[in-house]
């Protein structure tokens, strides 16, 4: 299953998302939680304590390329494979959670 | 559009419609609408569009689901959120039903999401019968039925 959970700043989007997260992990699956907000407060809600907050780290901008397709659109797409991204740069949170942050992308580079 | 919100996008949508399949993915996504209409959302399976029990929160979750639906995603809900008192479940109810959308459940207003959070305490941590720690348990529940 993969979810997305959106709303309106201050809807309790992340509440819902990191606690239905932990629920899901709890009963046995396993789940990876993305923190796609650009102000990332998910790792709180799962549970993290602040010694594994402080490994998060930003994903480096050249995890995306630029390639044009057949049809001429040019798109981004991941120069390695989602699975080493997610050993390297993901978390760990409670209940086996992994966590990745995508926000914190933004601090990598100059827009 | 900042450059750098672009790569987020395009990283949320690249790691999701690669991911294969054994593992649930749960994204916060980035509030607001515009990453919904550049597609950030197209490769999930179920899109919860969480509303507040006031208008402009009603409205927003009304365009997202709009929005959603457009992406072709297999199931698309609604999930009321801080829900007080039988009057904010009467505006939920009777906005989602005017407007056509579908009302997955109501999370009720909590303290004890406030307590927790100042405590730096995972709500479901400080206190796993809260009642809209339960909601958000039965709602796990009902999607993995």
């Amino acid at each position: 299953m993969r979810i997305a959970i959106a709303g309106k700043g201050g809807s309790g989007k992340t509440t819902i998302a990191g606690t239905l997260a932990r629920s899901l992990a709890r009963s046995g699956r396993p789940v990876l939680a993305i923190d796609a907000d650009s102000n990332p407060n998910l790792a709180t809600v799962l549970g993290l304590d602040p010694e594994r907050s402080r490994e998060i780290v930003d994903l480096p901008r050249d995890l995306l390329e630029k390639r044009t397709g057949e049809d001429g659109v040019t798109r981004s797409v991941f120069a390695a494979d989602p699975d080493e991204i997610v050993a390297e740069y993901a978390v760990d949170a409670p209940d086996g959670i992994r966590m990745l942050v995508m926000g914190t992308i933004h601090h990598s580079g100059a827009g | 559009m900042c450059r750098a919100h672009a790569t987020v996008r395009g990283l949320v949508g690249e790691l999701v419609s690669r991911e294969e399949g054994d593992r649930d993915l749960v994204i916060d996504m980035e509030a607001g609408l515009e990453h919904l209409s550049r597609g950030t959302g197209r490769h999930v399976s179920t899109f919860l569009a969480v509303m507040e029990p006031y208008f402009r929160s009603m409205e927003t979750a009304r365009r997202a689901v709009t929005l959603a639906r457009e992406l072709d995603i297999g199931r698309v809900e609604v999930v009321a959120n801080k829900v007080r008192d039988p009057e904010d479940r009467e505006a939920i109810a009777s906005f989602c039903a005017s407007h056509d959308l579908p009302l997955l459940t109501a999370v009720p207003y909590d303290d004890s999401l406030i307590r927790s959070e100042r405590h730096g305490s995972a709500p479901i941590d400080w206190d796993r019968d809260a009642p809209a720690v339960k909601a958000i348990r039965d709602l796990a529940s009902s999607l993995t039925a």
